[in-house]
């Protein structure tokens, strides 16, 4: 017989949704893959990536990191994340980083 | 001995295993399935089957079938057997609860290739259009999520670009992490008949597949390539065809965005992907990387063909574009007998990707962020939607572990023995507040379940299924849904429970809507499939019967043309140690279906009982191993026991399982390691030890005995039902 399980406290969680480390690594990964890029192309590659298919809580959670120092992150991946708070919407796209 | 069952019934349906997707006549005797009789009119079979489709269906009348609703306050608890009414009142007011406590994004749902479109569409709309939130991803995630990503970015379509038949016009057929004739057996005699006739053949996978060599078919070039090496090795491919220039410069002038090619063509084209370089790496010969270079540029039809060894990968996404980069190169798209083409594990992978069970598009491959998209969907739902993806199936758990996540519906999966890194999968698994699970049996995630809802199986319900070549195919129903209600009327019923008024009268009514919100299944209805039998999308006013091949003129991208992605070979972070010296890699085997679920509930467990490890005889007379003999299996995130078999099949350093059966928990072993753009377990790379559980010359376990102790660390000690069947 298992012992009762104590669940997570209640209430909102103020730590990030994934845990950093996690986070970190997921962003060095997409950092690689457009690393072959021209910078301009490489930032707006990751930045596309980060809008179109990061939970809004993981892309805050990565900003306020970089907001942090941003220690451990490829300079090119906080470039891109960094370009997630320009103003000027920009739709999704599939396909090479546009220039 | 005659059979002594008449049939007094029969229905045309379609398989629920691979991806092919064959049709079979289904008979009854008294409301009771006698047999399954491959459907000479079904067009992605032609009248053949596999032993699984043809023999495994007993499972649905199986003892072990859930038949009442059950529910309890924790996992701690026995179950307890409640009305459906009460069962849906119970799920809908949890996850109103955590939503309550924790925000609208604290809860998701899971949806499976084993339910229909309809079902996969409804799952979709309960977490947009009920839960408030994008927290939905379905079990392509963990296969070919990938080949959305990468074919979507080259070629502009997530799918194949071919039908099954387009591959007896191939002249070089490329197979690429995939074995077809164990994997797609139906599709796996197509090819074979095809070499036979003379077609050439290339396999690209680190093991001695029946593919590679069988009776009367022989590959030309067989690349049994070191684990995680695939995107050096496409890279260095593509090396030979830019260096050698084999491309086809009309073709990509034409119909590819030129620049974008140049720039594919610079990176591939640099030393580095050299074979002479590359291929010591990989542990090939570098005149077999040119000698495969040179069949497939030549064609004059060169097809490919790929599976979860492709995608499967850290860099899955970017082995897919590999291949999308290449045929493009290579003009080997938008005809007869050429394409990209992904061989789906399950019976509705592709239907699952089309239909918008994934947290950042709706069906269609349609952004979520994209407001006249979701405007819509606003509008035929009647709510305001989301404008920002959900997470992920992993991220789920993840998110579970953080406190974000805390509860989950799940239809017709089993996370908990499918997905990597299995203690992970469970620790989430029990921080949440209410899991649903809707599922035939009591699977191994049901024992963190609070609601098991009893689901239906294919043969007791009516939708659609999508196969590999994007053939729409009817699924109808032969037998009443053991438990009472089909699996779509279960999801409608919870979207009552939680205050959204959905209603259907037949599932027909589904697709309907579908064929509303999605334009490549504009112009399917149950009215046509019932006419023309099937369909591939899309199907529309340009093609009301659908298409056979894709990219015929041009491309579904903006600009109509194709383009390449710099593919840069990333070594993956799971290397061999001294610890863990040797690369587990796994696949499937013909009698069994993936978790087997289904198939271990029937006579086809006779023909594979257990799974066992293939390992070189190097490898195994370095430890002291025999054929047949107990071995522990482990990595860094844990251990598990099977038996070993010494195999030429793989390559001194290799390792090989299937993960067919639970109670070999070949997950513990699994990495969290996964793919760059869409977070696909790295399944296919594992670095692993084997050592003897019982020293030499003492017996090991005689088959059919009960299982040695599965597992050791944090993980739950196999218990209850599924045991109890092993």
């Amino acid at each position: 017989m298992n012992a009762l399980h104590e669940p997570l406290p209640p209430g909102p969680v103020n730590d990030p949704v994934l845990s950093m480390e996690r986070l970190l690594g997921m962003a060095n990964q997409i950092g690689d893959f457009f690393a072959p890029y021209p910078p301009a192309r490489r930032a707006e590659g990751i930045r596309n990536h980060l809008r179109t298919y990061w939970d809004p809580r993981m892309r805050e959670a990565l900003l306020a990191y970089i907001d942090g120092g941003g220690s451990g992150l490829a300079e090119h991946v906080l470039q891109g994340a960094l370009l997630l708070r320009d103003s000027e919407p920009k739709k999704g796209y599939y396909g090479p980083p546009k220039a | 001995m005659p059979n002594p069952i008449k049939p007094d019934c029969s229905v045309v349906t379609t398989c629920a295993y691979c991806g092919v997707g064959c049709n079979f006549k289904a008979e009854t005797h008294e409301g009771r399935i006698v047999r399954m009789i491959p459907w000479k009119d079904g067009k992605a079979n032609h009248g053949h089957s596999c032993i699984k489709g043809r023999f495994a269906f007993d499972y649905y009348n199986h003892p072990d079938r859930i038949r009442k609703p059950m529910i309890r306050d924790s996992i701690d608890e026995v179950w307890h057997e409640v009305t459906w009414e009460q069962a849906f009142e119970f799920a809908a007011r949890r996850f109103r609860r955590i939503q309550t406590r924790y925000g609208r994004r604290a809860i998701g749902a899971v949806s499976s290739s084993r339910c229909t479109n309809e079902e996969i569409f409804l799952v979709q709309k309960l977490a947009r259009a009920v839960f408030g939130n994008n927290n939905i991803d379905n079990c392509a995630r963990i296969c070919h999520s990938p080949t959305q990503f990468g074919l979507s970015a080259t070629v502009g379509w997530g799918a194949a670009s071919q039908h099954f038949d387009s591959i007896l016009q191939a002249d070089v057929i490329m197979v690429v992490g995939a074995n077809p004739t164990e994997g797609h057996p139906v599709f796996g005699s197509l090819l074979k008949r095809r070499v036979r006739q003379g077609a050439r053949l290339i396999v690209i996978d680190p093991r001695q597949t029946e593919t590679v060599r069988s009776p009367h078919v022989a590959a030309d070039v067989h690349l049994a390539l070191r684990p995680g090496t695939n995107v050096a090795v496409l890279d260095s491919i593509a090396h030979v065809v830019v260096r050698e220039k084999l491309y086809n410069e009309e073709f990509v002038r034409a119909r590819c965005e030129w620049e974008e090619f140049e720039h594919w063509a610079e990176l591939v084209g640099s030393d580095r992907y050299a074979p002479e370089l590359i291929g010591p790496q990989a542990g090939l010969d570098p005149e077999d990387i040119r000698h495969a270079a040179r069949l497939y540029a030549s064609g004059p039809n060169s097809a490919i063909y790929y599976g979860l060894g492709v995608t499967e990968h850290s860099q899955g996404s970017t082995g897919v574009m590999c291949l999308g980069n290449l045929s493009l190169a290579c003009g080997m798209l938008g005809r007869e007998g050429v394409g990209v083409n992904p061989l789906r594990g399950q019976g509705n992978v592709q239907g699952g990707s089309c239909l918008g069970s994934w947290p950042h598009v709706f069906s269609g491959y349609r952004f979520v962020t994209d407001d006249e998209v979701r405007g819509s969907f606003e509008a035929e739902w009647g709510v305001t939607l989301d404008a920002e993806p959900g997470l992920r199936l992993p991220n789920m758990f993840d998110a579970a572990l953080t406190g974000h996540f805390r509860g989950m519906f799940i239809m017709g999966e089993d996370p908990v023995q499918s997905d990597p890194n299995q203690d992970h999968t469970i620790a989430a698994m029990r921080e949440m507040e209410c899991v649903v699970v809707q599922d035939l049996f009591l699977n191994e995630t049901a024992k963190y379940a609070h609601v098991f809802l009893p689901g239906s199986s294919s043969l007791e319900k009516d939708g659609t299924f999508t196969g590999a070549e994007r053939r729409v195919n009817r699924v109808r129903k032969v037998v009443e849904p053991l438990a009472g209600l089909q699996d779509w009327e279960i999801v409608v019923k919870l979207m009552n429970a939680m205050g959204y008024p959905a209603h259907y009268d037949h599932a027909g009514q589904i697709l309907d809507e579908i064929a509303r919100l999605s334009p490549a299944y504009k112009g399917l209805s149950f009215e046509l499939l019932d006419r023309v039998g099937s369909a591939q999308w899309p199907v529309d006013e340009n093609a009301p019967e659908g298409t056979e091949v894709l990219h015929r003129e041009r491309f579904p991208r903006a600009n109509g043309r194709g383009t390449f992605m710099l593919t840069e070979y990333v070594p993956t972070r799971e290397r061999a140690t001294d610890q863990h010296p040797l690369l587990l890699t796994t696949g499937r085997i013909l009698s069994q279906y993936n978790v087997g679920t289904q198939t271990r509930r029937t006579a086809n467990s006779r023909w594979h009982s257990e799974d066992v490890l293939e390992v070189s005889a190097e490898d195994a007379a370095a430890r002291g191993i025999k054929d047949g003999d107990v071995v522990w299996l482990s990595s860094r995130f844990g251990a598990t026991q099977l038996r070993a078999r010494l195999s030429r099949r793989v390559n001194p350093g290799t390792v090989y399982t299937t993960f067919h059966h639970a109670e070999t928990r070949v997950n513990v072993v699994t990495s969290d390691l996964s793919d760059w753009a869409t977070n696909c377990p790295e399944y296919k790379v594992t670095a692993v030890e084997v050592s003897l559980v019982k020293p030499a010359g003492v017996e090991a376990a005689g088959r059919g005995e009960a299982r040695h102790e599965p597992a050791v660390s944090t993980g739950e000690p196999v218990s209850g039902r599924e045991e109890a069947h092993a």
